[in-house]
């Protein structure tokens, strides 16, 4: 019985620390520019902003705002990657994976702030999940020529 | 609740499970055939193992029994634990074979690590074949199911300290990391399902629970593989954050 506890409360929580691993290795892929810049200008994504406020100013998180501005990035930057340069018009496995770990971790971010717990590492957790999306829209987008369009007059054109 | 309602509850218990299990044949067929084809079988040749005993036990052996005997057969019943049970013993085989990759520069590590891999394997092997061979007739009791779970909690321990021992190594396998994550998943979330079914009264969301977490598990261990094998570096380099005394 006792044995039987543990074993459930440790395969538990190592099932959640290697799925966490797994999101971090993919989240850890190097790109070869910074493509998430031209994206975020171009959609007038907020997430840029997002993590410099939360990382270099000491103040106060404004967490309706943020938690706003976060869905709505990731609203966006889903829709990008099923329809922008994506032929199949289907996300990839790790694409779905890491959906589910933004999910999570803002469901954990609703959590941190109902028991009044520091929301930073939530949230840069959360912005570092929508960079590497628009990196993978950047990396596919570039890797495209669509005629006379640029890339960010490709995405306008979304 | 009237016989419509049962029945279409069990149409959708059906129809998840079996969805769960040709996607799993599917995903494990997909990764086989990017191994080979990208000609990965020598430099992950365990890995190639794995998924063709998987294939061959899971797809063909019980599927034949399933026709030849019938689902609700003894037959059946047997078969299916028996190849759970050589299943996680190359499970267990992989964990070492992963061993032996992270200590590839160390060969001073893995001779320690051998033997000590070798008697868990032994005293894993001996559990195994007293609890068979006493309750062969009854194969398909709390013994096995005890049997199963200290199996699987033995390979997630290892698996764990596996990745600590890399996560502390001065070199960087990316590939090899998102490998035994994969093989993490697969093992922990199973063992927590068989410690609650040994803890839960019987029930039939209890067995659909079991049964589709197993699944479950696989398909996300399969995708972590699939990313690994065609999106990260096979190279191993040298650790950034381990000071260059360190790595000497």
């Amino acid at each position: 019985m006792v044995m039987s506890i543990l074993v459930l409360i440790f395969g538990l929580a190592l099932c959640l620390f290697f799925i966490q691993r797994a999101c971090q290795h993919i989240l850890a892929r190097r790109f070869n520019e910074e493509y998430f810049r031209s994206i975020a200008n171009a959609n007038r994504l907020e997430f840029p902003f997002v993590r410099k406020a939360v990382e270099e100013f000491d103040a106060p998180v404004d967490y309706p705002w943020i938690r706003m501005a976060l869905k709505c990035d990731y609203l966006a930057l889903t829709y990008l990657l099923k329809n922008a340069a994506n032929a199949r018009h289907r996300f990839a496995r790790d694409e779905v994976i890491l959906m589910a770990y933004f999910r999570t971790v803002l469901f954990v971010l609703g959590l941190l702030h109902l028991l009044r717990m520091p929301e930073r590492r939530a949230i840069v957790k959360l912005t570092d999940i929508l960079q590497h999306f628009a990196d993978v829209v950047g990396e596919r987008v570039s890797n495209v020529r669509f005629g006379e369009l640029s890339a960010s007059d490709y995405l306008l054109s979304l | 609740m009237d016989r419509r309602t049962i029945a279409g509850g069990l149409m959708l218990e059906r129809l998840l499970t079996d969805g769960l299990q040709y996607a799993a044949y599917f995903s494990e067929a997909l990764v086989l055939g990017v191994l080979l084809v990208r000609g990965h079988r020598k430099r992950l040749a365990g890995v190639c193992l794995f998924l063709i005993l998987f294939l061959l036990l899971d797809g063909v052996a019980r599927f034949y029994t399933i026709l030849r005997y019938g689902i609700q057969s003894r037959d059946y019943y047997n078969v299916y634990w028996l190849t759970d049970v050589v299943l996680t013993v190359a499970a267990f085989a992989l964990v070492c074979g992963f061993f032996r990759r992270a200590c590839a520069g160390n060969e001073k590590m893995w001779h320690n690590l051998r033997p000590l891999l070798g008697f868990v394997f032994l005293l894993l092997a001996a559990i195994s074949y007293f609890m068979i061979a006493s309750k062969f007739h009854d194969l398909y009791s709390e013994f096995i199911t005890q049997f199963q779970q200290n199996t699987y909690f033995a390979c997630l321990v290892l698996t764990t300290l596996l990745y600590i021992m890399m996560q502390s190594s001065a070199v960087r396998d990316e590939e090899l990391a998102m490998l035994v994550c994969g093989m993490g998943i697969l093992f922990a979330a199973p063992a927590a399902a068989l410690a609650l079914f040994k803890l839960c009264p019987q029930s039939d969301y209890v067995n659909i629970l079991i049964s589709n977490v197993d699944q479950l598990c696989m398909l996300g261990m399969l995708s972590t593989w699939l990313y690994a094998i065609t999106k990260l570096p096979h190279e191993v380099t040298a650790r950034a954050d381990v000071p260059v005394v360190a790595r000497t």
